[in-house]
């Protein structure tokens, strides 16, 4: 028997159900936004006639806005790829806002964690690197 | 351009029979780049990150609009699968590759032979449309699952947070096992560039009492979140070249956009027998490279 979880409610909190359909549509908004933005960027890469095998350029966050505005391929992929990237930590962000309007405490603590890993990865990706 | 064709035609067809046989791309995408076009082994692993990102996004939306993927558990593994993911993305830079290719060979054996073996027909758990329709079968699943369950309580959790974990018609035992398996598939996911589900969904179907489809929904939600830890340390440290991911992905994409519109039209034991013979030369490829 299924005992009903008592946690504090928010009358005007999301109910389960309606937090698993904003993250689908989160995930899914995410993911053909990405694979919108890697079109641009292959398109881009074959009209100029790179190889894809030729050996892209590393991602370099400070050089995307300037790949972007002269609509080189680099810019649209390295931006896709980076969106394909984050939209899961953005579902965990969004589980993270919908828990908490929930009240739920120990879902707020696990989605933050996980929060707390993602930034790790990055950070000790860039530490090590450079 | 013909390179770039060659790319997206691989990942269309890893697509398909990834979402045709409910397995990630990155069993098919990784020889296909290393073997077949040359690309170094650490940086296919990296590509096939962010194509196992893309089916989960995809696939998951739908699980979670259908509710047959179960959030809560999904949320509280995948924590352990991307600590498991940051360290086998560490990990995998100071690896030799030889090593790798022997573990991706021993992983392609392994998946060969549990699919060989499987008896129902491996469709990708295709969700009831309506809410009032998932209930019923996955209260049949979680029967069958949990018949064969004894459910000590081995590892000791707060009962009124392991019982919001289960869901309408199951309950989830044995979290340490959980986190125990999802720390290793996590591990192996940022390794070898996959998914993880083929640890992630025995795990939870046969010791966690989770219904099957329920996993298998389960796993693909958490595997975005599993592969996007590994992949950033790919991404931030040079493992992933654009020019060879943005066509893979996008070929992935619509592999399994196709895949999925298509798998009620297939004979899916005669696709998984190729799929067996393609793994096992894979594999045999894959090891000859290693050991040679």
């Amino acid at each position: 028997m299924t005992r009903p979880a008592h946690v504090p409610q928010d009358p005007a909190s999301p109910e389960p159900a309606d937090l698993d359909r904003s993250i689908a549509r989160l995930l899914t908004v995410g993911t053909y936004a990405s694979i919108a933005l890697l079109v641009m960027g292959v398109a881009l890469m074959l009209g100029t006639g790179i190889a894809p095998r030729s050996g892209g350029p590393r991602f370099d966050p400070q050089s995307l806005v300037s790949d972007l505005v002269a609509l080189r391929p680099a810019g649209f992929l390295w931006l896709g790829l980076v969106a394909v990237v984050a939209t899961p930590a953005a579902r965990v962000v969004a589980s993270l806002v919908g828990y908490s309007r929930r009240g739920e405490r120990d879902m707020m603590l696990i989605a933050g964690l996980i929060l707390v890993v993602i930034g790790l990865s990055v950070t000790l990706a860039t530490v090590l690197e450079g | 351009m013909f390179d770039g064709l060659l790319l997206v035609v691989g990942g269309v067809v890893a697509g398909i029979f990834g979402s045709l046989l409910g397995l990630g791309g990155g069993t098919l995408i990784v020889p296909w780049l290393t073997l077949a076009l040359g690309v170094p082994l650490i940086q296919a692993v990296g590509v096939s990150l962010v194509c196992v990102i893309v089916t989960s996004g995809a696939a998951a939306g739908v699980y979670l609009e259908r509710h047959v993927a179960n959030l809560r558990l999904g949320m509280t593994l995948e924590l352990f699968t991307a600590i498991g993911a940051l360290a086998g993305g560490l990990v995998a830079f100071l690896l030799p590759e030889r090593f790798v290719q022997l573990m991706f060979g021993g992983l392609l054996i392994w998946v060969s032979i549990s699919m060989a073996r499987r008896r129902e027909p491996a469709r990708p758990a295709e969700p009831p449309t309506d809410a009032s329709a998932v209930a019923p079968a996955v209260a049949e699943d979680a029967a069958d699952s949990t018949a064969t369950i004894p459910a000590p309580e081995i590892v000791r959790t707060d009962p009124s947070f392991i019982e919001r974990l289960s869901g309408p018609g199951y309950h989830v035992h044995r979290l340490g096992f959980g986190v125990v398996g999802s720390l290793f598939a996590g591990v192996v996911s940022a390794l070898l560039g996959i998914g993880g589900g083929t640890v992630k969904v025995p795990v939870m179907n046969v010791v966690m009492g989770v219904p099957l489809r329920v996993a298998t929904a389960t796993s693909n939600l958490m595997m975005g979140i599993t592969a996007s830890a590994g992949a950033i340390v790919y991404l931030v440290r040079g493992g992933i070249d654009p020019y060879i991911a943005g066509p893979t992905a996008i070929g992935v994409f619509l592999g399994a956009s196709i895949g999925s519109r298509v798998a009620h039209r297939i004979h899916v034991s005669v696709l998984r027998g190729l799929f067996v013979a393609i793994l096992l030369y894979t594999a045999w490829q894959m090891l000859q490279r290693a050991l040679t």
